[in-house]
């Protein structure tokens, strides 16, 4: 699961252009939307064809992805139960 | 219409001038982002912008950083008008290619987001929180003349005072801007009007 977690990490850096900002630095547990990372709609978008093009899962359903992009640590977990790739 | 620039600033692929003053810019990433961090902004949104509203948003900084409009001009009373040749081209060609593919058809929000161009003068608005008219016109070249003429017709709104106006051009790797900080009552002697304008884009 920590490896899955750090491959997130750097993903989400790279697909959202978190441009200073390192693995070390994102809570694993602290909330991605609001506050923590204080990402935006638009990233929620990009967040959900990150789950589809990485790891085969369709997030079509916005309050799915409410829970889903929780914190990290919950959206490794989802991944590490449903992915197809 | 006598109207002033009272600030400019000039960016190309390989040089930044803000009013005379040739900027150095340490190479370190790319050329957009040496500049930014070179102006010393702290913007992390910055990050997120196609290259196009990148330019925009550095030459409006660069412009704006000599002048304070939090204590010259009311917000409301500042417009924003920009034009360039390839209009949002550039990013375009970008979202193309995440749909170009069925077997790799994966349509980026992200990039989708920029394509088009006036995407750039809401960025300029949303970051000096200007409530003025805004628009953007896509003409063949860069033309001292049809600029002039943006600027005055922003400025026949009596309530506008100033206004962030520039040429902002980026397509495949190649930047071209030209922004001005035009006013009714410039502090200095640089009038808008084609002569100047024709100048400060051939620096």
């Amino acid at each position: 699961m920590e490896e899955l977690i750090l491959e997130l990490k750097k993903e989400i850096i790279e697909v959202l252009n978190l441009e200073e900002i390192t693995p070390e630095d994102i809570d694993t547990d602290a909330p991605l939307f609001g506050e923590g990372l204080g990402l935006d709609s638009i990233d929620a978008l990009e967040l959900m064809m990150l789950m589809q093009k990485n790891y085969g899962i369709k997030v079509d359903n916005s309050e799915k992805g409410k829970e889903i992009f929780k914190s990290i640590r919950v959206m490794a977990e989802f991944i590490s139960n449903n992915r197809t790739k | 219409m006598k109207l002033g620039i009272e600030s400019y600033c000039r960016i190309t692929n390989n040089s930044v001038i803000v009013n005379d003053n040739s900027i150095e810019i340490p190479r370190e990433q790319s050329w957009l982002t040496d500049i930014y961090h070179a102006a010393k902004i702290s913007y992390p949104k910055f990050f997120k912008m196609d290259n196009l509203a990148k330019c925009g948003f550095l030459g409006s900084e660069l412009v704006l950083q000599s002048i304070d409009i939090d204590k010259t001009t009311p917000k409301e009373n500042i417009a924003v008008v920009c034009c360039n040749r390839s209009s949002s081209l550039d990013d375009d060609t970008a979202y193309q290619k995440t749909i170009q593919n069925n077997d790799d058809y994966f349509p980026s929000p992200a990039v989708f987001v920029y394509t088009l161009a006036n995407i750039v003068t809401g960025e300029i608005s949303i970051r000096n929180k200007t409530m003025g008219e805004s628009a953007f016109y896509v003409m063949e070249q860069f033309n001292p003349q049809k600029f002039c003429s943006f600027a005055e017709s922003a400025f026949l709104d009596s309530t506008i005072d100033a206004c962030i106006c520039g040429w902002v051009e980026f397509f495949d790797g190649n930047c071209d801007v030209l922004f001005t900080y035009i006013t009714r009552n410039p502090k200095n002697n640089k009038e808008l009007n084609i002569e100047n304008l024709h100048t400060l884009y051939n620096l």
